[in-house]
C-alpha cells in the first residue's frame, strides 16, 4: 500500500491547489452559458423530477409485494441519482489524465490532482442533490437514526469513485480503448444493478451478477434508508468494503508500475 | 518524488547525481497495457540520460547544447519536475520555474484574468499574492482591456505574453528556458530577454537550452554538453562550445561524406563537384516599410556577376561590405558579419558591438555599416558571407540573412592554406 500513501500525500501536500481545481472544473463544465452554475445542478435534478412525474404522477405505477416501495417513480429517484453522480464521476476521471497531458508535461503536479478533482467536482454536485433528496423523503419516516447512515454511505461512494476513477484514468492512459469499454459498461450498468427493479425482481440464480456492480451495495443502502427508513443491511457494508479494499489494492499496483512512465503516456 | 528540496551547501542551487531517464518503448499500447496488469516486461529500453551529475552554484547562467536527440529537452523536464526520473537524485532549493511551452494549461472560455488566478495557482502563487500582482503582469503582458476577455479571442501573441508575465512574475532561484525566446514579435523578444538578464543580475541560477551558440556565448558563463545521453563536457563555455563545435564539422563531414559514397557510384560524378553555391540561396526580403528592423541590402564592392553555377569572383584584394538596415523606433542597432569556407570550416564572425564600432544612421533613418578586409588575408577559394542585425544590446537578433552569398576570390601567389596569419619573417 506504499504507492498508495505517497499519492494521498501528495493529494494533502496539494489540498489547496486541488480545491481551486475543483471550483475550476464546476466553473468550466457551465462556462458560457446565461444560467451560470445552476446548469450542473439542475440537469440530474430536472431528470430526476421527469421520473417523478411521470411514474408517479401520470402513471402512477405501483410496484409489487416485494419491493422496499410501492410507487415506481420515488424507488427509481433514490437509485438513479447515485448511479448518475457514479457514472458522472467515473467517466470524467477516467478521462482527466488524458485531458490533462498538456497541463502535466508542462507543470511539475502530481497526476493524482486530476482524477480528484473531476471526482470532487462531480460530488460538489450530487453531493447536494443527493441530501436533497433525502430531505424530501424525510415526511415518509420522520428524522430516525438510520439517516446517519446516509453520512458512511455517501463516503463510501466518494472513495469508491475517487480509486475507481483513478484506477481507470491510468488504464486510459497506457490504452485508451479502455476508455470506450468502460462508456459501454456505464450504459448498461444500470441495468445490472437493483435501480430499475428491486433485488426481489430478479432471478435468484443470477443475482450474484448484481454484486458485480460496484454500485449494487450503495443502492441498496440508499433504498434501506431513505424508503425504508431502516440501517442498511450488512451486505451492504460487506460489499462496499470489499469493493473498496479490492480497488484500493489494485490502485496501489497501478500505481507502482507506471508511476515513472505515466505522463510519458499522454 | 525524487526531486527533492533540501538544505544544499553553501551556494549551491540545483545538485544532480547520477540520473537517468529510461523511456520504456513497448512495441503497442496494448503491450503497455498488458505490462501494467501482469507486470511482465516486455518494453525495449531507451536511457534519454545516463549517469548525469552536475552542480550548479547561484547566479550560474549555464548552456545546454547537443544534437538532436541527445536528451536536452527530457534533463530540462527533468529538472522543471515535470517528468519523474528513472535513477538517481536531483537536489535543488528554492523556486524553479520552467518556460517549456508557453500558454499551456489556459482554459480558453475564460478570461486572461480567471487564467491567471488559476495558472498561478498551479505554480504556486496563491490569489491574495496574484492580487499583488496583477497589475504588474498585466502592464508587462501589454493585454489592457483584452485581460477581461476569454482567451479564446486572443492572438498567439497575446496568449504566449500573457503566459510568459504569468511564469516569471515571480522571480525564481532557478529558472529552465527551453529555446522559448523566439516567441511573439521583437518588441515583446527583446522585453523577455531584459527581464531574464535581470533575474540573472540579481542572482537568479538560469538553465538555459538552445541551438543557437550566438546566445549561449553571449549570456552563458558555462555550457553543458550532452552527447547521447551522457554529459560529453560540462564547463566554461568556450572550451566547450569550440569541442561541441568540431563534433558538430565532424559529423557534418561524415554525413556529406555517406552522402557522396552512395551518390558515387550511381552517377558517376567526382566526389567533389556539386558545390553549394547551386542550393538556391534563401531570398532576402526587402520589406520597405513593415515597421519591424531588418537588414536591407549587403553590398559586396568590386564583386563579378556569377557565371552558371559558379560564384561571383571578387575583383579586388580588399574586401569591402557595404550592410544597410532598417532599425527599430529610435534606437541603434548592431550589426555582424561572418564568412566562412562554402564547404567547410567557419573563419572569422565579427560585430560592431563587439569591436565597440556602432553604424551610422543614413538621412532617410536607416543604418549602414561599411566592413572593409584591407589586403584580404584568404588565400584563394570559394566562401560564403552572413549578416546580423542585433538590437543595441546585442543581444536579440532582429534579422540575418545566413550564408546568403557565395563569392570566389583568387589570392595571386599559389601557396596552399586558408588564412595568412599576422606574421614576421627574421
Amino acid at each position: 500500500m506504499y504507492s498508495l500513501f505517497g499519492e494521498c500525500h501528495a493529494l494533502w501536500q496539494a489540498r489547496s491547489l486541488l480545491w481551486v481545481m475543483t471550483r475550476r472544473e464546476v466553473a468550466a463544465r457551465h462556462a458560457g452559458t446565461a444560467a451560470g452554475v445552476l446548469w450542473p445542478y439542475l440537469q440530474p435534478l430536472l431528470t430526476v423530477a421527469a421520473y417523478y412525474l411521470v411514474f408517479d404522477v401520470v402513471f402512477s405505477m405501483r410496484l409489487g409485494d416485494n419491493a422496499p416501495t410501492h410507487a415506481v417513480g420515488a424507488f427509481l429517484v433514490v437509485g438513479a441519482l447515485p448511479w448518475m453522480a457514479f457514472c458522472d464521476a467515473t467517466a470524467r476521471g477516467m478521462n482527466s489524465l488524458v485531458e490533462a497531458g498538456g497541463i502535466l508535461q508542462k507543470n511539475p503536479l502530481p497526476p493524482v490532482l486530476f482524477p480528484m478533482r473531476a471526482v470532487l467536482a462531480s460530488s460538489v454536485i450530487f453531493g447536494p442533490l443527493l441530501l436533497l433528496v433525502a430531505l424530501a423523503y424525510l415526511p415518509q419516516h420522520g428524522l430516525t437514526w438510520s439517516l446517519v447512515a446516509l453520512i458512511p454511505l455517501l463516503l463510501g461512494q466518494l472513495l469508491l469513485c475517487a480509486l475507481l476513477a483513478y484506477a481507470l484514468a491510468i488504464l486510459t492512459a497506457a490504452l485508451r480503448d479502455v476508455g470506450q469499454l468502460v462508456t459501454f459498461f456505464l450504459s448498461v450498468g444500470i441495468y445490472l444493478s437493483p435501480i430499475l427493479f428491486p433485488l426481489a425482481l430478479f432471478p435468484e440464480r443470477w443475482r450474484w451478477v448484481l454484486w458485480a456492480n460496484p454500485m449494487t451495495a450503495l443502492v441498496l443502502g440508499y433504498q434501506n434508508v431513505l424508503l425504508q427508513g431502516l440501517w442498511p443491511q450488512m451486505a451492504v457494508w460487506a460489499a462496499l468494503g470489499l469493493w473498496i479494499l479490492v480497488l484500493a489494492v489494485l490502485l496501489n499496483g497501478l500505481v507502482r508500475r507506471s508511476r515513472d512512465q505515466l505522463v510519458d503516456w499522454l | 518524488m525524487n526531486a527533492k528540496h533540501v538544505e544544499l551547501p553553501d551556494d549551491l542551487v540545483l545538485r544532480v547525481r547520477n540520473l537517468g531517464k529510461e523511456y520504456k518503448l513497448y512495441p503497442s499500447p496494448r503491450a503497455r497495457f498488458k505490462a501494467l496488469l501482469t507486470g511482465v516486461a516486455t518494453h525495449r529500453s531507451h536511457w534519454a540520460l545516463r549517469d548525469v551529475s552536475f552542480e550548479l552554484r547561484r547566479g550560474q547562467c549555464i548552456g545546454v547544447i547537443g544534437d538532436n536527440g541527445a536528451g536536452k529537452s527530457s534533463l530540462l523536464k527533468l529538472l522543471a519536475g515535470t517528468l519523474q526520473p528513472s535513477c538517481g537524485q536531483i537536489e535543488r532549493v528554492g523556486r524553479v520555474t520552467a518556460i517549456l511551452e508557453l500558454g499551456a494549461g489556459f482554459h480558453p472560455d475564460f478570461s486572461g484574468r480567471d487564467n491567471l488566478y488559476f495558472g498561478g495557482s498551479l505554480i504556486g502563487i496563491s490569489p491574495e499574492r496574484m492580487r499583488e500582482l496583477e497589475p504588474e503582469i498585466a502592464a508587462f503582458a501589454e493585454l489592457g482591456e483584452a485581460l477581461e476577455r476569454p482567451v479564446k479571442t486572443y492572438s498567439s501573441g497575446m496568449a504566449v505574453r500573457l503566459a510568459f508575465a504569468l511564469v516569471t512574475a515571480v522571480q525564481p532561484d532557478v529558472l529552465i528556458i527551453d529555446e522559448a525566446l523566439a516567441v511573439g514579435d521583437q518588441h515583446f523578444q527583446k522585453k523577455c530577454i531584459e527581464r531574464i538578464m535581470a533575474f540573472r543580475n540579481s542572482g537568479c541560477t538560469i538553465l538555459f537550452c538552445s541551438h543557437s551558440p550566438y546566445h549561449i556565448r553571449h549570456l552563458c558563463d558555462a555550457a553543458l554538453w550532452l552527447r547521447g545521453g551522457h554529459v560529453a563536457q560540462f564547463g566554461a563555455t568556450e572550451p566547450v562550445l569550440a569541442a561541441y563545435d568540431a563534433h558538430t564539422r565532424e559529423r557534418q563531414e561524415r554525413e556529406q561524406r555517406a552522402l557522396c559514397g552512395e551518390m558515387l557510384p550511381a552517377e558517376g560524378e567526382p566526389a567533389e563537384s556539386a558545390p553549394a553555391a547551386d542550393e538556391v540561396p534563401p531570398a532576402p526580403v526587402a520589406a520597405v516599410d513593415s515597421g519591424t528592423a531588418c537588414i536591407l541590402s549587403v553590398d559586396v564592392k568590386d564583386l563579378a556577376e556569377p557565371v552558371g553555377d559558379q560564384p561571383g569572383l571578387l575583383q579586388s584584394q580588399d574586401l569591402v561590405v557595404t550592410i544597410t538596415a532598417r532599425g527599430r523606433g529610435n534606437e541603434r542597432p548592431h550589426i555582424g558579419f561572418m564568412i566562412e569556407q562554402s564547404k567547410g570550416v567557419g573563419i572569422t564572425s565579427l560585430a560592431t558591438h563587439e569591436d565597440g564600432a556602432a553604424p551610422r544612421q543614413l538621412p532617410d533613418g536607416s543604418w549602414q555599416t561599411v566592413l572593409t578586409f584591407p589586403e584580404l588575408p584568404l588565400h584563394s577559394g570559394d566562401y560564403v558571407i552572413s549578416a546580423f542585425l542585433f538590437d543595441e544590446t546585442g543581444l536579440a537578433v532582429y534579422d540575418e540573412w545566413f550564408q546568403f552569398l557565395h563569392l570566389r576570390f583568387i589570392f595571386p601567389k599559389p601557396l596552399p592554406g586558408l588564412v595568412r596569419l599576422p606574421h614576421h619573417w627574421s
